[in-house]
């Protein structure tokens, strides 16, 4: 008997294998990105926004309201993952954005109806107790702040296409109406923000042109713009004296606010595909979530903007991000809602 | 004769006799005595009664040798005068009573019995017994004094000997009832006066002196011959408790304040001091006795003398467990033990005592008794897996039952007993030898699920069917293993959950070897923690609370579902499956395919881990009866558990073996009841989100789940139309996830595809029964008269018509019926207006689709599955012909090849769906099946008749033989389908093939599947005939007329060939 293998091909082989345990390897040094852990279903139409409600809960029913484009708010028992209710309260017009006022009994809901609706929410009731004229006809959220002594601040795009509205609630007194000198486009996206050092709250604003703005409130002044987009401002996250956005183009930018209260770029992430529609910094500052136009959640760490995971599960654009304020860590989820309808829900990152 | 009142008259009537009596003591005379009493009233007899005794007394005390039967009618006498009466005083009493023990006591050895005969000794028995009941007030108490002790002593003897040496059963029970009147306990219906405290201890005090004696003589009696009735061991049981209370009463003992000991003389010698020294002293004695005892009565077959057994019990531990320390633990032994008899009586007594020891808090006030129940329990614990492995089903039962009653008896103190780390093994240990099954049955492993489509109706009977039969290694008694699950409840039900199911958790974790048993365990534990299926006779206790209830049953589910104990090997299918196509391919080209193949293929999987398949079977069942167990002792609680329990239950129920799928469909039974929901359809509707989800989750990593599909195919199969909604998503992602990976899974999507049409064509959206599925051309049933008038019209008219080619004509078989108004057509309607499908149409379309792709696939096992999908997905689209047509149009081409250049089971399949398009299409198929399928299909009719026509007996298992019988079996039907009367060409050609197996040459079966001919005979009756007639003609045809010709057929004057039966007989039909 002659050898069985040559030389060359001995070698091929040596590699082969070689090559299949470094593959071994490498598959387990990175993890595959996780599966969702589940995916509610049953919107019945693209789902814009999400909230959730799992704080301080008394009879472990943990929420999360999410809106959708049929104009319903559904409230999710994240316990029986079922639709606890459904609030029917923009006659059908889509839901852009909602909110609890402190307790899960107080919700506050934008529709493309042009309004913004309170509801009470207590003791099994779904009504509807007061509703604001918003004006606009753009699809920018609101922003709420909470204010000490059961008082908040309501920004809302104004009626004049590049102004702002703030009103204090529950009194609907309006504060101030911000307009940029500038021509800045719509504002696309709304933050209110309260600093730890300054009593003046302030408001962060992203616009059509591509510009983030900072106002004060008290002075009714623009304080810093930056020109950090080329795209619209989709989404945007002031973090603490450090944000992030992110527009229609194919970048993720973050930017800092100095002493001297002016915004600086500082850094950015190119992404592959272009489109951001929603990002959501978690409450801890460590990682930071953004819903894609390419169906994908994308997960970075925040300190430098490192992209850890993409997530992969959705079958159309993904609206929206949102954390959960789960009183324990580990139990925190991250959930996304889809144009296709579903909503996800992701443990990512929270053993701690 | 009238009754006597007047004490003088009847001294007067007495006397003469008494006188005579007294100077000659015959049998005569008393008799005559015994006449006289008879006409007395009592208080005449009271009066009289020294005086009628006297005679009596003297004949017996009269020296000298007497004769029995005189005797015998004195002493009865006596009897019945004692019986009327009642002694009054002391003297009398005590005169009596020597006198009558003399009668029993042999001259020369004072302690036996005289040699005398049965019934004088039995009649001075019932004297004494009169005797002493008619003892006036207390003077009775006289006869247990001291001084009396010599005399009672040798009544007592004589009594005990009597009762234990004698052959008479009545002489022997009388004997011992006496016994228990000188106890003062008799239990006749005569009214008993009642002893005060004093004088009980008395006589306490007074049979201490003959405790050892009674015993004795009464253990003897009782562990003596089992021939000697029961009545007797039920006496002599009766009297010896009976003492034993009496002496060593506990009340009495420890306010036994000791008398100062009167000056006796010889008879303070036979006293017996009742110190502490003695109590325990005899306590011990009297526990050898007792233990001997209850080992013969305890497992008695007369319940009367089980049911005296449980009434010692229970007087000896109330009364005197104080003092009889050591027989506490056989005597609870003894009662534990009959708690599950099977005599009713027995059983309810015993509760009754066991319950009343309960009240009275002798149990749990008495740390003692309780270390001695876990002390016995724990010895019982350690012998038992030797005793389920030696001894026989009967004891296997008593010692179970023994173990039952020690944990009932134990009661709410059973989690005190299992704290201990040491019983709690001993258990646990038991438990697990004894439940170890038996997994060597080979059927278990082999048993298959049919796939079919009516599997609704099957559920039903299923659903009624009990649990699947265990076998075990050591018993195969079912009330072993009921006495078993009973035992594991009580203990879930008294014990600590938490503890236990911790416990148990880690035994199932430890080694594969324990991990059936502790599922069992674990089952019932819970169901026991929940309170079911408890005998009523266990105590009531708090329940443990829903939430620990609920954590346990979360943890236990959770462990039982996980990956490594779920996915287990049960069949050695899958890893054959790869190799299976190729296989069968070499196996289906030989032309004996055996009917034994599957045979040949399980043995072929028969390797050495068949038990352990067998084992991961029974495994996969218990831990799904366990999910069902626990959802019925969750409650509606339970559903939140569903979001993570039911899909695993489904994915289960679809199991190609049969008792996991048997064993999941109980289960979910189980959770409909638990849960609350109806049916099984219920359930899935309205859990089909979490079920959906789970679903849409898993097929994204196909390779981890590869049963995702299945459960899908579950909830099909178990739900109806109303599911369809809930499910179209997931449907969609199914067929997004067989885009994805056409190769490897499409077999198991092939599966759900085809449940999912098969739903869709046979129970939720069933075709109307169309005119299509009749034959187009009108049947044979008109009149023929006027048939033949317009047949001859038209044929004239057609002839005037064409006068030219009259001639051509006129051939018969050109004719033709007038054609059938075209089907409307109404694709013209266009695509301009395309309402919304109906979802289950559009699904169908899609799943057609991807059958049209599959359709070519390389594995032949997938290709006749999609054949059968496809089968499916044109029944239910023939509703909808608009979006039909284009999929036949584009199946066409695949299918073609199958029916041509196939394996013969495709081609089969393949033949089957054409019949199926051509009854829906139709005219649609008529072109294309004449011109690219028939003359194949006619090809290999021809080619194989004369092979069919010269083949043994054998060729019917041949699978050109099924090709055959279905092709004919088909072709009539396609023909009269797709109207092929029009071609007549072809139709001409059909039949002259067929013609080859009307032989009687050929197999019987291929000739019965000749109706085609039937079908062609509706088609077109006139060529048939002719054909037929060409080839042999029966009748000769006369013309009625000189005018016409004379008709000549080919067939005419031809000798009887291989046709002629079969064609007679076609013929005979069509007249």
């Amino acid at each position: 008997m002659g050898p069985l293998l040559s030389l060359s091909q001995f070698w091929f082989l040596c590699e082969t294998v070689a090559g299949v345990g470094m593959f071994l390897f490498q598959a387990a040094m990175a993890l595959p990105p996780p599966d969702p852990q589940f995916v509610l279903r049953g919107t019945g139409a693209p789902v814009n926004t999400l909230h959730f409600c799992c704080r301080n809960q008394e009879q472990d029913k943990p929420l999360l309201f999410s809106g959708s484009a049929n104009g319903a708010v559904h409230v999710w028992n994240l316990r029986t993952r079922r639709t606890e209710s459904v609030l029917e309260g923009h006659g059908g017009a889509s839901v852009l954005w909602v909110q609890t006022l402190n307790s899960r009994d107080a919700l506050i809901s934008q529709g493309r109806d042009l309004r913004v609706c309170m509801w009470d929410l207590a003791e099994g009731r779904s009504v509807v107790t007061d509703s604001i004229l918003t004006e606009s006809m753009g699809f920018c959220q609101c922003s709420l702040l909470d204010r000490e002594g059961g008082h908040w601040l309501l920004a809302v795009p104004g009626a004049d296409m590049a102004a702002v509205r703030v009103l204090d609630l529950p009194s609907k007194t309006p504060v101030c109406t911000l307009k940029p000198d500038a021509k800045l486009g719509m504002p696309m996206c709304l933050k209110l923000w309260q600093p730890d050092s300054g009593s003046s709250p302030l408001l962060w604003a992203g616009y059509e042109d591509g510009s983030v703005s900072l106002w004060n409130l008290s002075e009714r002044s623009l304080l810093s713009r930056l020109a950090c987009h080329a795209e619209p401002v989709m989404s945007l996250d002031p973090g603490k004296l450090r944000g992030v956005s992110g527009s229609s183009e194919k970048a993720i930018n973050s930017w800092t606010l100095d002493g001297q209260q002016s915004l600086k770029l500082q850094d950015s992430v190119e992404l592959v595909n272009p489109g951001i529609s929603h990002l959501c910094i978690r409450e801890d500052r460590r990682i930071l979530a953004t819903a894609g136009w390419d169906h994908r959640i994308r997960l970075l760490g925040w300190k430098k903007l490192k992209p850890l995971a993409v997530l992969q599960y959705h079958t159309d654009i993904v609206q929206c991000v949102a954390f959960s304020d789960h009183d324990v860590p580990n139990k925190r989820l991250m959930a996304a809602g889809s144009k296709d309808q579903r909503i996800s829900f992701w443990s990512v990152y929270n053993q701690i | 004769m009238a009754v006597i009142d007047d004490p003088r008259e009847a001294f007067g009537s007495l006397r003469p006799v008494c006188v005579l009596l007294t100077r000659e003591p015959t049998v005569h005379n008393v008799e005559r005595l015994r006449t006289q009493l008879q006409g007395l009233s009592d208080s005449a007899l009271q009066q009289l009664q020294e005086y009628i005794l006297f005679p009596l007394r003297f004949a017996l005390k009269t020296p000298g040798p007497k004769k029995d039967s005189q005797l015998l009618a004195v002493v009865e006498c006596v009897a019945y005068v004692l019986t009327s009466t009642c002694v009054q005083s002391w003297e009398l009493l005590r005169d009596l009573f020597s006198e009558l023990c003399v009668c029993l006591c042999s001259p020369s050895n004072p302690g036996k019995p005289a040699p005398v005969s049965e019934e004088l000794k039995t009649a001075v028995v019932q004297a004494l017994d009169a005797l002493l009941h008619a003892a006036y007030g207390d003077i009775v108490l006289h006869l247990f004094e001291p001084p009396m002790m010599p005399a009672l002593g040798l009544a007592i003897s004589l009594l005990l000997e009597l009762g234990e040496h004698e052959k008479s059963r009545k002489l022997q029970t009388a004997a011992l009832k006496c016994l228990q009147v000188f106890l003062l306990q008799c239990d006749c219906s005569q009214l008993h006066r009642s002893m005060n405290e004093e004088e009980e201890r008395m006589l306490g005090r007074t049979f201490a002196s003959f405790l050892p004696g009674i015993t004795q003589g009464l253990s003897r009696v009782v562990t003596g011959d089992v021939k000697q009735g029961h009545a007797v061991t039920v006496s002599a049981m009766r009297v010896w408790f009976k003492t034993v209370v009496l002496v060593m009463d506990e009340k009495q003992l420890s306010k036994d304040k000791e008398k100062p000991v009167v000056e006796l003389g010889r008879v303070g010698e036979l006293m017996v001091q009742r110190t502490k020294e003695w109590v325990k002293d005899t306590g011990g004695k009297l526990a050898v006795l007792l233990k001997k005892m209850l080992a013969c009565s305890s497992g008695h077959r007369h319940w009367k003398v089980r049911m005296e057994v449980v009434e010692l019990s229970s007087h000896l531990l109330s009364r005197c467990h104080g003092t009889l320390v050591d027989s506490i633990s056989p005597l609870l032994e003894a009662l534990v033990g009959l708690v599950n008899d099977e005599s009713l009586e027995v059983r309810s007594r015993c509760d009754e005592v066991l319950k009343s020891m309960a009240e009275q808090n002798l149990i749990g006030g008495n740390q003692a008794f309780i270390d001695i129940l876990s002390e016995n329990l724990h010895s019982l614990t350690t012998s038992l897996p030797r005793l389920m492995r030696s001894a026989d089903d009967q004891d296997k039962l008593s010692t179970l039952n023994l173990f039952l009653g020690y944990l009932k008896i134990l009661g709410p103190r059973v989690s005190a007993v299992l704290n201990s780390a040491a019983h709690l093994q001993r258990i646990s240990k038991a438990l697990m030898q004894v439940l170890e099954m038996d997994v060597t049955d080979v059927r278990i492993v082999e048993e298959r699920r049919f796939h079919n489509e009516a599997r609704g109706e099957q559920h039903t009977e299923l659903l009624e069917r009990a649990t699947q039969k265990k076998y075990f290694r050591y018993f195969t008694d079912e009330r072993i293993f009921a006495l078993l699950q009973q035992l594991c409840r009580v203990l879930g039900y008294y014990g600590d959950l938490y503890l236990l199911v911790d416990h148990f958790m880690d035994l199932y974790r430890e080694s594969v070897v324990y991990r059936k048993q502790a599922a069992l365990v674990l089952n019932e534990l819970i169901a026991g923690a929940a309170g079911m299926n408890l005998e009523t006779s266990v105590g009531q206790k708090d329940l443990v609370s829903q939430e620990n209830l609920k954590a346990a049953v979360t943890s236990v589910t959770e462990e039982y579902t996980s990956l490594v104990n779920w996915h287990l090997v049960t069949t050695s299918v899958e890893s054959e499956q790869g190799d299976s196509t190729a296989f069968s391919q070499s196996r289906l080209l030989s032309i004996t395919m055996s009917a034994n193949t599957d045979y040949l293929k399980s043995s072929a999987g028969l390797n050495p881990t068949i038990g352990l398949m067998n084992s991961n079977i029974w495994q996969i069942c218990i831990q799904l009866e366990g999910i069902g167990c626990f959802a019925l002792a969750l409650g509606p609680q339970f559903r939140l558990l569903l979001i993570t329990a039911l899909y695993p239950v489904l994915e289960k129920a679809g199991d190609e073996t049969l008792l996991i799928s048997q064993a999941a469909l109980g289960a979910m039974r189980d959770i409909c009841k638990g849960c609350g929901y109806n049916s099984l359809k219920d359930l899935i509707n309205q859990n089909s989100d979490y079920l959906v989800n789970d679903i849409s989750l898993n097929l994204q990593r196909l390779s981890q789940h590869p049963h995702t599909p299945r459960v899908l195919s579950v909830m099909i199969s178990n739900s109806d139309a109303s599911l369809l909604p809930l499910v179209v998503d997931i449907i969609q992602d199914v067929l997004m996830a067989l885009d994805h990976c056409y190769d490897e899974r499409a077999p198991v999507f092939c599966v759900v595809l085809h449940s999912l049409i098969g739903a869709f064509a046979v129970r939720w959206f069933p075709a109307e029964t169309s005119s299509r599925n009749e034959c187009r051309n009108p049947d044979g049933e008109r009149d023929l008269p006027e048939e033949m008038t317009r047949f001859l019209l038209d044929y004239h008219r057609q002839r005037q018509v064409a006068e030219g080619n009259a001639a051509e004509e006129a051939e018969l078989e050109d004719t033709e019926m007038p054609p059938p108004a075209p089907e409307p057509d109404d694709s013209e309607e266009g695509p301009a207006v395309k309402p919304e499908l109906p979802p289950h149409i559009s699904i169908a379309k899609e799943v057609m689709e991807r059958c049209i792709h599959l359709l070519s696939d390389k594995s032949l096992r997938l290709r006749l599955k999609v054949l059968d999908v496809l089968e499916l997905c044109v029944t239910v689209l023939q509703s909808h012909e608009n979006e039909l047509l284009p999929m036949a149009h584009r199946a066409w081409p695949p299918l073609v090849q199958r029916l041509t250049n196939d394996d013969p089971l495709a081609v089969l399949r393949a033949f089957k769906v054409m019949c199926t398009l051509g009854e829906t299409c139709g005219d649609f198929l008529r072109r294309r099946v004449s011109k690219d399928v028939l003359p194949r299909l006619t090809g290999s009719l021809v080619k194989q008749a004369p092979v069919s026509a010269r083949a043994g007996p054998v060729y019917t298992h041949t699978l050109a033989y099924k090709m055959q019988l279905a092709v004919l079996q088909g072709l009539g039907a396609l023909c009269c389908r797709l109207d092929l009367g029009k071609q007549a060409a072809e139709l001409h050609c059909a039949l002259l093939i067929c013609l080859h197996y009307l032989s009687c040459r050929q197999p019987p079966k291929l000739i019965i599947g000749c109706i085609v001919f039937q079908h062609l005979i509706q088609v077109d009756p006139d060529s048939v005939w002719l054909t037929l007639n060409e080839l042999y003609c029966p009748n000769s045809y006369e013309p009625k007329h000189s005018s016409l010709h004379a008709v000549q057929l080919s067939g005419m004057g031809k000798q009887r060939n291989e046709f002629t039966e079969n064609i007679l007989k076609l013929l005979q039909e069509m007249q």
